[in-house]
């Protein structure tokens, strides 16, 4: 059987005399080879299904990577710039940032409607003057009431908590979604607000949705 | 005890418990492979990885869940399959507990991320994720 796999002229030793003549006729790389080999054997009979889970794992990323060049709301595998996580691609440009002068700017001409999507409760212990309360975490509950309600070419200006708040980024998406063209991040949010001395009220309740 | 063993072991209730788990896993993964901007929104909360391997995760996770499932249906590779799916439910059920642990309140995630059906995380939802975990080991050990 392994004479066929040999080239002509080839010829197989039986064991003893391989030992016996101290393994001459195997090129150098021999052991090395049987020893892989052994060790590949072993792996394979031990860790078959880690060895299957693995190219399973493989066929996944693939599709993954496939599927999401295609999908319209695919999402780069790098968040975008601001670490903003789950954007898609095409919304990237729509949902531009600004920091907290350029929104104290257009607060003081009054040009922008600003939407605080923080908790009711943090709304109501202090938050800028004249914002809207839309706690994202309410979305699907107070929206339905406040739709139409808000002119669609209207500037608005998202904010959350701070760095790591992905509320305001998501009240975006779904604002976008919406038919709203005019939407603006405020970067870091309340957190960049209140650092600059910018005006905040404490008056509980006066604008939620 | 002996019974209970051969049913265990039995190959056609291993390959009952295989389509169950992978069918759970196939349906779980459909609207997060839909919709991963959003699944990134429901990992983000569960404030678990560094923001630069979120979106990443979001992309994978589902995929992986809907290749081990339509290995597990059609019983291919059961073994590794099985594997994977104890892998994803084990870091399903971490997940979960961190949330509760930390009192976050958050969208699980498990199965709607795009709908507003999805239920809070819970653990209720870790207690439901624990025959799926013994499911799912049984294939990987004995499948």
């Amino acid at each position: 059987m392994l004479r066929s796999f040999l080239p002509s002229g080839a010829t197989v030793h039986p064991a003893s005399s391989r030992q016996a003549s101290g393994d001459r006729a195997c090129p150098s790389f021999c052991p090395i080879g049987r020893a892989a080999a052994g060790l590949w054997r072993l792996g394979a009979r031990r860790f078959s299904h880690a060895l299957r889970a693995g190219a399973l794992l493989c066929i996944a990323v693939t599709a993954a990577a496939v599927w999401n060049a295609f999908l319209p709301l695919g999402i780069p595998w790098l968040p975008s710039p601001g670490n903003r996580v789950g954007i898609p691609r095409a919304f990237e440009s729509s949902l531009p940032e600004i920091n907290a002068a350029e929104a104290l700017t257009l607060y003081q001409a009054g040009e922008a409607l600003f939407v605080d999507s923080r908790d009711r409760k943090d709304y109501d212990k202090e938050h800028i003057p004249g914002a809207l309360n839309l706690p994202q975490r309410e979305w699907a509950k107070l929206w339905p009431a406040l739709k139409g309600k808000i002119a669609k070419d209207r500037l608005l200006v998202l904010y959350c908590y701070g760095a790591h708040c992905g509320l305001s980024t998501r009240q975006g998406k779904a604002l976008l979604e919406e038919g709203y063209g005019k939407l603006v991040i405020l970067d870091y949010g309340w957190e960049a607000w209140t650092k600059a001395g910018d005006p905040t009220v404490k008056h509980p309740k006066a604008g939620n949705a | 005890m002996a019974a209970l063993r051969r049913l265990l072991t039995h190959p056609i209730f291993l390959r009952a418990v295989g389509i169950v788990v992978g069918v759970v896993l196939v349906y779980a993964s459909l609207d997060k492979i839909a919709r991963p901007d959003r699944f990134a929104d429901i990992v983000h909360d569960y404030d678990m990885l560094p923001l630069l391997a979120i979106n990443a995760f979001a992309l994978l996770m589902p995929w992986t869940e809907m290749v081990a499932g339509a290995a597990l249906i059609l019983g291919v590779w059961r073994r590794g399959a099985g594997l994977m799916a104890t892998a994803l439910t084990v870091a399903f059920m971490i997940a979960i507990a961190q949330a509760e642990l930390r009192g976050l309140k958050i969208e699980c995630g498990c199965f709607e991320v795009s709908g507003m059906s999805s239920s809070e995380a819970s653990w209720s939802l870790f207690a439901r994720d624990v025959p799926l975990l013994l499911g799912a080991v049984l294939v990987w050990r004995r499948g």
